[in-house]
């Protein structure tokens, strides 16, 4: 009931688990052995940025939009190539469906018969 | 419903959920039967339940409803998301007007999909799934003070209308040749004509377009992200039910007959685009619920190449043993890991919208110092979804990635970086959404309302206990289905009885 | 004209209305004349399953004293019926959203009355 087998693929949660378990409690014993003397609520715990000020919460959020910025930059030529035929307008759903029953009903009429012939 | 209704509003829901309740009473205990016993049949108007050819014919002339593995599976992932989503919408409806005419109209939408999962019949089928799009298309468009919900629930009808209408198109060419509406009588009777085949394209993309792979996905993320959080979800089971019907016309209804290479890369083909473009584009959003809408075109796109793999090998009989046995499993398995991990990132971002009143993640931040419980289940439906172990999402990926890459290596080489490009998106909303420090305008959200948590943590309690315990599903549940699919001799025999 | 293409003019009359019905879907910009095109369909749709029950020299499938001769076939009548019921209920469900997408944006041009792209 637990154990995943295919015939190519091995998998038991069980086993992944209390490994994850036992690399945990490592991580939380290693966590333990640090330094416990150090004062709350001086500088010592407040946001650290090489000496900076640390802007507003408003203003240090990073938006939505400019998250991966990177990724969208590099990519730019594909995404400009997929939105332009999204448009959104109804007119244009029905074309691709139209396009694509044509190119499915060739391709299905051009091919043969299957295996099994009654 | 709305008579109780003008009683009391309290008794309406009780209700409404009492006979959800009642439902997936119904559905376990049948499928428990059905796992001990085979396939059942009920004749419509007949003597007998059995009794689907009367005495003096030679052909079946009753409606009849079916129930075998594959149907009872996907009345349980149904029956279930549906029950899951009325608890919800107890909350999450609380101050809108009609709501006499929302719990009918769900009610309406649930008995559509389960008729079109229960049906033996395919003209059954088609009228059932038009009462599922048009209960569906009406609740999306239920929210008409926002100036975006018609025009979703319009794009929702107009695709549903014209999928149906080819759907009407090739019952009518199928009914001409054969003179059969019965799936297993046509089954037995088909012969591969020409006329056949444009049945075949006309089946094949008129439900490919209702469960949403690109090309024709652009309604999707329109319809899924203006619906009111609850009926998004049912919408969600909604499309696998599509999912479920174009598996039962290509292994069921056409079986070996037809050319199962073509149609079979076909599906391939499709889900191979709708996983990349699904992906790449969830980037790019700025509203939660489009993001989480490309997600799920993203995952109808693994469900397809996993069938769609086991499609393509069907005639060969030792590749099928081998592998295409495991794709299939991992493609019908990945359909309930949907159904639960959707459903609760879809809940959990409709809980972001009941507090703060806007989908925009722009205006969003350090959400996650009010709504603790919920930032961790949304993390957990993340990592559910991008298929991170110990999770169900995993157990249904590995079955594909490595039955995949033993038919094609580049397939699952690209299923493999679709899965990182999942976990990135959503490491995206979870970052702007919930982290951060806490934003002046938000600093009294309050925990999300009780009847949503309770639909949230039933979920996230069902997607751990299936990733823990994959062989629940797999041994009990998807494996019957698969075999229930391929063997289409065995579904031939049981209805019409060894003619 | 031969006997098989007056044999076969509702047929050829099928084809001919589902092309101009998927032809309007796909062009037209206003979304009453989309609406338009898909009671076209429908209608194309409906002619073609009454059309194919016929069977030459036939009457009415009515059984009570019925006539001892051919009759047409009953069930298309039966799927057309249904059919053109849920025609109706979709056709006033789609009519409806256009008023209130009329009373949000203005307009009822498919291009200009969308507000969500991409």
């Amino acid at each position: 009931m637990v154990i995943l087998e295919s015939g190519y693929a091995f998998w038991n949660p069980i086993i992944w688990v209390i490994a994850l378990a036992t690399v945990m409690i490592l991580a939380l014993y290693f966590r333990s052995r640090g330094q416990k003397n150090y004062k709350k609520g001086t500088a010592q715990t407040k946001i650290f940025l090489c000496g900076e000020d640390v802007p507003e919460p408003e203003l240090g959020h990073i938006k939505a939009s400019n998250v991966y910025w990177g990724f969208l930059e590099t990519l730019k030529d594909y995404y400009y190539a997929i939105l332009k035929p999204q448009t959104g307008i109804i007119n244009d759903l029905a074309l691709w469906f139209v396009l694509l029953l044509a190119i499915g009903a060739i391709v299905i009429l051009a091919t043969g018969a299957g295996a099994v012939a009654k | 419903m709305p008579i109780a209704g003008m009683i009391n509003s309290k008794l309406r829901n009780t209700i409404a959920i009492a006979g959800l309740l009642f439902t997936e009473f119904l559905v376990v205990v049948l499928a428990r039967d059905i796992y001990l016993n085979g396939l059942h049949m009920y004749t419509l108007g007949a003597s007998s339940p059995e009794i689907t050819t009367p005495a003096k014919f030679i052909f079946p002339v009753r409606i009849i409803l079916e129930v075998d593995s594959m149907n009872i599976f996907m009345a349980l992932i149904s029956s279930t998301i549906a029950l899951i989503a009325a608890i919800y919408s107890m909350a999450s409806m609380k101050k809108e007007t009609g709501q006499d005419k929302f719990y009918f109209l769900t009610l309406l939408l649930v008995s559509g999909m389960l008729g079109m999962e229960m049906t033996g019949d395919i003209f059954n089928m088609f009228v059932f799934l038009e009462i599922a799009s048009i209960s569906g298309g009406a609740l999306v468009a239920f929210r008409t003070r926002y100036a975006d919900s018609p025009e979703g629930g319009l794009k929702y009808i107009v695709v549903s209308a014209i999928a149906g209408l080819m759907v009407l198109f090739a019952i009518g060419l199928l009914y001409s040749q054969y003179d059969l509406l019965n799936i297993a009588a046509l089954a037995n009777a088909i012969q591969y004509t020409t006329l056949d085949k444009i049945a075949l394209a006309l089946l094949a993309m008129a439900f490919l377009m209702k469960l949403g792979s690109v090309p024709m996905h652009m309604w999707l993320p329109d319809a899924y992200s203006v619906a009111p959080t609850a009926i998004t979800v049912i919408l969600l089971a909604n499309s696998q039910a599509s999912m479920y019907a174009l598996f039962r016309t290509c292994f069921s209804l056409f079986g070996l007959t037809m050319n199962v290479n073509t149609l079979g890369w076909m599906l391939i083909i499709l889900g191979v685009l709708s996983m990349f473009i699904g992906v790449t584009m969830a980037v790019l959003q700025r509203d939660i619920k489009r993001l989480i809408a490309y997600n799920c075109i993203c995952e109808s796109g693994f469900m397809l190449l996993g069938v769609g793999v086991g499609l393509a090998v069907l005639d060969n009989p030792t590749a099928l043993a081998t592998y295409g046995f495991q794709a299939m499993t991992g493609g019908i398995f990945h359909m309930v890991n949907h159904a639960l991990f959707e459903g609760l990132l879809f809940l959990a971002a409709g809980v972001i919208f009941h507090r703060i009143g806007t989908r925009n993640l722009n205006e969003m931040g350090g959400l996650g110092h009010g709504l603790k419980f919920t930032a961790v289940l949304f993390l957990l439906g993340a990592f559910a979804s991008s298929g991170l172990p110990p999770l169900n999402g995993f157990a249904s990926k590995i079955l594909i990635y490595e039955s995949v890459y033993h038919f094609n290596p580049v397939l699952a080489i690209i299923a493999v970086i679709v899965s990182i490009i999942t976990l990135a998106i959503f490491v995206k909303v979870f970052f702007s959404a919930f982290t951060g420090q806490m934003l002046p305008k938000f600093k009294e959200i309050k925990e999300a309302p009780k009847p949503m948590m309770i639909s949230m943590t039933i979920l996230s309690g069902i997607i751990i206990l299936f990733g823990l315990f994959p062989g629940i599903v797999v041994d009990w549940l998807a494996h019957p289905a698969v075999n229930a699919l391929i063997n289409q001799a065995s579904y031939i025999n049981a209805i019409i009885g060894g003619r | 004209m031969t006997a098989s293409a007056l044999y076969n003019i509702p047929f050829i009359a099928v084809a001919i209305i589902e092309s101009i019905a998927l032809f309007i879907i796909i062009s037209q910009r206003s979304l009453i004349k989309v609406v338009m095109g898909l009671g076209l369909l429908a209608s194309g749709a409906n002619l073609f399953i009454v059309a194919l029950g016929y069977r030459s020299g036939g009457v009415a499938p009515i059984y009570t004293n019925l006539p001892q001769q051919a009759v047409v076939l009953p069930v298309p009548q039966a799927l057309t019926l249904t059919s053109i019921v849920i025609a109706v209920a979709t056709l006033a469900l789609m009519l409806s959203m256009i008023i209130h997408i009329y009373r949000n944006t203005g307009s009822t041009d498919a291009e200009k009355s969308r507000l969500m792209k991409g």
